[in-house]
């Protein structure tokens, strides 16, 4: 699995997630959750509702790949998506996040993150953003 | 279908710290992709347009699977809205008279192909916006469901 770093937990921690979804067949769906807990350096939960867990569920049921992208205002600076692989528990949507991308628009767009050595992909946010998460 | 005054709003070009909006796209074996634009506006009050800069999972699903979904979380609220239907990247290098249902690669191109001339795109800092703005084309969505979530 990958291992997220710092500003990537306080991004996803700080403003949950829009979370992509598909069928066997690639009929997509998202739904957004506004809190997420970080489980380890690679797991992240987030807490649905009745809908939500409805919306997902029968997608998560034959094809487990998800893909979460930060949520919220200003979170356009969080540029990155992670993509892995999910589970429902009671109410708690699990994601083994096995990918992360740049998606800051231009020629970084798409780039893998989590293929890098890890203190390189520290250099790399260090070199882009400011901020280490959220305002708070 | 016509998007609602309120939506088309939101939609249309907007300040750097507003609400991300998402484009979820899907190969036709369900691997997922998510987009994340600063940049929207809206045509004929029914297709959402997006700036293609270097999008390329996005294009590859789409040519390949024309479903897309924008994802918003509203301002000041914790509400969410989906805005579902067929999609497309209209590509420099289209003959003018491409057609994607009301639209034409002419018409697109000519109004949102230098997206630099609609909006004030680079941010002193660049941590939002690419330092060079490459445009390839525009990313449509054809408005067909609306879900508030």
């Amino acid at each position: 699995m990958a291992k997220l770093t710092p500003r990537q937990k306080n991004w996803l921690e700080g403003t949950g997630a829009h979370i992509g979804t598909a069928s066997k067949n690639g009929v997509p769906t998202v739904i957004v959750v506004d809190k997420a807990t970080m489980v380890d350096d690679s797991t992240v939960k987030f807490i649905l509702s009745p809908k939500q867990i409805q919306l997902v569920v029968k997608n998560l049921n034959e094809n487990p790949r998800a893909s979460l992208g930060p949520g919220g205002i200003g979170s356009i600076r969080a540029a990155y998506q992670f993509k892995g692989k999910s589970f429902i528990i009671g109410n708690e949507l699990f994601v083994e996040i096995e990918e992360i991308y740049s998606t800051k628009p231009g020629p970084e767009a798409g780039l893998r993150l989590d293929n890098l050595a890890y203190n390189d992909v520290l250099k790399f946010e260090a070199s882009r953003w400011a901020d280490d998460g959220p305002p708070r | 279908m016509k998007l609602p005054h309120e939506i088309v709003s939101l939609l249309k070009i907007k300040g750097i710290n507003d609400t991300v909006v998402y484009l979820v796209t899907s190969s036709l074996n369900g691997n997922i992709n998510l987009l994340p634009s600063p940049y929207t506006d809206v045509y004929l009050d029914e297709y959402i347009l997006i700036p293609d800069l270097f999008a390329q999972k996005t294009k590859v699903n789409l040519n390949e699977n024309r479903i897309g979904i924008i994802s918003i979380v509203l301002p000041y609220s914790d509400k969410s809205i989906t805005i579902e239907g067929p999609g497309n990247i209209i590509q420099w290098g289209h003959p003018q008279k491409f057609r994607f249902y009301d639209l034409t690669a002419g018409d697109i191109l000519k109004q949102w192909g230098n997206w630099t001339e609609k909006e004030n795109i680079l941010d002193d800092e660049n941590q939002t916006k690419p330092e060079v703005f490459a445009q390839r084309g525009v990313i449509v969505i054809k408005a067909e469901h609306i879900n508030y979530n």
